[in-house]
């Protein structure tokens, strides 16, 4: 084989698996967010901390969409704490909007199962207790954590509900809590 | 060189491009067990596809086109198949899994990586010849062995109604305190009696007190009194108070394919081989849970007739039918929805639910979707 031609051969083969991974990377691309890292000194020459921006989604009265705002998280060492502090804005909620969690709701732990790219969250046990029932409210509430945390921390696949400590049938009588839930980003608008 | 490479990317790019619109390569396989037959559709990439099954064959009816081995392909060897044909009609491809004798297909799910759509098919008996005087030499032994009549989807005669939450479960309450559970009541109540005075249909209902049961056992008073629909009824509530409406759910178990399929891949060996007991309690569950899984078609059929007809009589906002992961929906094995007939956390419309006239027209309009889905179901089995 004349050389011309094994370099066509070559560079051809080549950019048939550029190709083809460009192709699966593309396919694979989900909605979602990278949380922008930020540094910031304290002004006095002391230690620079690092924040982490990210993007919410919250409930309104005036659109079937969950709507996005940003807010700044310091970074803390372990992965964990960045999402418990993650999930603590989803509990506290914004002024200007609704956050669909019964008042009082806390987070009593959280895992990160790297394995299976699943979140644990284990609330306390007034999320059913106060939780005012009906389906679009469950569903809010459902898809409000998850897509939430999904859409900014693209290594969680999915995300598993946990009461007390413990697996709960539903949150109210209709959807199933037993299984672990896959974002729905339907439920989110893009600005 | 930099010729060479530019020519190429040309090249791969050429060469790529028919085959990113190629159509799939399915592939045929079939394993007979104990007591079933497994056939396997295989797949480089996932297809659309409808399933149309009849007790002498299987069709598989892709949306588009599909490279199959083979017009016909012999099944060799096989006590319930004869061979699968490939025809294409229109713009997409329908491969029909031929039996011999009548067959029935018990289960079916779908597989990833490879994609794969798999069918578990058993024996049924096929029904006998219209009644005639046989020659007298056709009858005796002959006779005896002819096969007994094949078990075909019934009208519907019983109807199962379920009137959400109940006793300690108040289900949402209303600014002026108004308790879903009445409500669903109330309109259940109304509902049976409708059905029953202008179609003699049988209903049963879950509760038709002010009693607690629990989802689990809502659907198995469905199941073990062999109803041929299930329907839920419920009044909604939102963490927006301005939400408003009706809507009518059917179950969706999207939230949980990719898990099923996540340990389906996990379980690969034992899915293609049941001599192996599958071990995995999850994977139990949402197999169990699938129940709804072949009537989700059906489902869909009922939650949009009643939501049509919701939409004339209530006057209110339509908000569709939807899917969502239903616990006492998944466990049913029938034609299942579960109505949210308004918002109870809306202030004008839970002083409409307060109304006798307002739960009667409810009633009514589930009515009128329900007999119509009955109509258009029976219809068919003609």
């Amino acid at each position: 084989m004349k050389k011309g031609t094994r370099a066509w051969l070559a560079a051809g083969a080549a950019a048939l698996v550029l190709a083809a991974a460009l192709l699966l990377l593309l396919r694979r691309r989900g909605p979602g967010f990278v949380p922008e890292l930020l540094s910031r000194d304290d002004g006095r020459g002391g230690a620079v901390a690092e924040f982490i921006k990210v993007k919410l989604f919250f409930l309104s009265e005036t659109s079937r969409y969950l709507q996005p705002v940003y807010r700044e998280i310091e970074m803390p060492e372990a992965r964990e704490e960045l999402y418990r502090r993650f999930v603590s804005l989803l509990l506290a909620g914004d002024g200007a909007h609704i956050a669909p969690v019964p008042a009082g709701v806390q987070l009593r732990s959280l895992h990160y199962l790297a394995g299976r790219q699943m979140l644990l969250l284990d609330f306390s046990e007034s999320l059913a207790g106060s939780f005012p029932g009906g389906t679009a409210a469950e569903l809010e509430f459902i898809y409000y954590m998850v897509d939430n945390v999904c859409y900014n921390f693209r290594e969680i696949k999915k995300v598993k509900f946990l009461i007390g400590g413990n697996e709960s049938k539903s949150l109210a009588g209709h959807i199933d809590l037993e299984r672990p839930f896959f974002p729905d980003f339907t439920w989110i608008q893009e600005p | 060189m930099k010729k060479s490479i530019k020519a190429g990317l040309l090249c791969a790019v050429l060469l790529a491009a028919p085959l990113l619109s190629a159509p799939p390569a399915v592939s045929f396989r079939s394993f007979d067990h104990e007591g079933y037959t497994r056939v396997v559709f295989q797949s480089d990439r996932a297809f659309a596809y409808s399933v149309d099954a009849q007790d002498d064959r299987l069709q598989l009816r892709l949306n588009g086109r599909a490279d199959f081995p083979a017009p016909t392909v012999a099944v060799a060897n096989s006590p319930l198949l004869e061979k699968v044909t490939c025809e294409q009609r229109g713009e997409g491809s329908v491969l029909t899994v031929h039996f011999r004798g009548a067959a029935a297909v018990r289960k079916s799910f779908v597989l990833e990586k490879p994609f794969r759509v798999v069918f578990d098919l058993v024996r049924v008996e096929k029904a006998p010849p219209p009644p005639q005087a046989p020659p007298e030499a056709a009858k005796g032994d002959a006779a005896a062995e002819e096969p007994a009549p094949a078990p075909r989807p019934k009208p519907i005669e019983t109807i199962c109604l379920d009137p959400g939450h109940g006793g300690e479960d108040f289900g949402a309450i209303g600014r002026s305190k108004l308790k879903e559970k009445d409500v669903t009541l109330r309109i259940s109540l109304k509902l049976k009696k409708l059905i029953e005075s202008r179609t003699g249909l049988r209903v049963i209902m879950t509760r038709d007190k002010d009693s607690e049961v629990s989802l689990n056992t809502r659907a198995s008073i469905a199941n073990n009194q062999l109803a041929q629909m299930f329907i839920s009824i419920h009044a909604n509530s939102s963490f927006r108070k301005s939400a408003f409406g009706s809507e009518t759910y059917f179950v969706s178990l999207q939230a949980t394919d990719p898990e099923a399929l996540e340990l389906a891949q996990k379980e690969n060996q034992n899915a293609e081989d049941p001599g192996e007991a599958i071990q995995n309690d999850e994977l139990k569950m949402i197999l169990w849970n699938m129940a709804q899984t072949e009537h989700i078609r059906e489902s869909s059929k009922l939650a949009e007739a009643i939501q049509n007809e919701l939409n004339q009589l209530l006057g209110t906002r339509d908000r569709g039918v939807k899917q969502a992961p239903f616990r006492v929906l998944m466990r049913t094995a029938m034609p299942a929805v579960l109505i949210e007939a308004v918002f109870i956390s809306n202030p004008s419309e839970e002083r409409k639910l307060q109304s006798d006239d307002f739960l009667d027209k409810i009633a009514q309009a589930i009515y009128n979707g329900v007999s119509k889905f009955i109509y258009a179901y029976n219809g068919s089995l003609k």
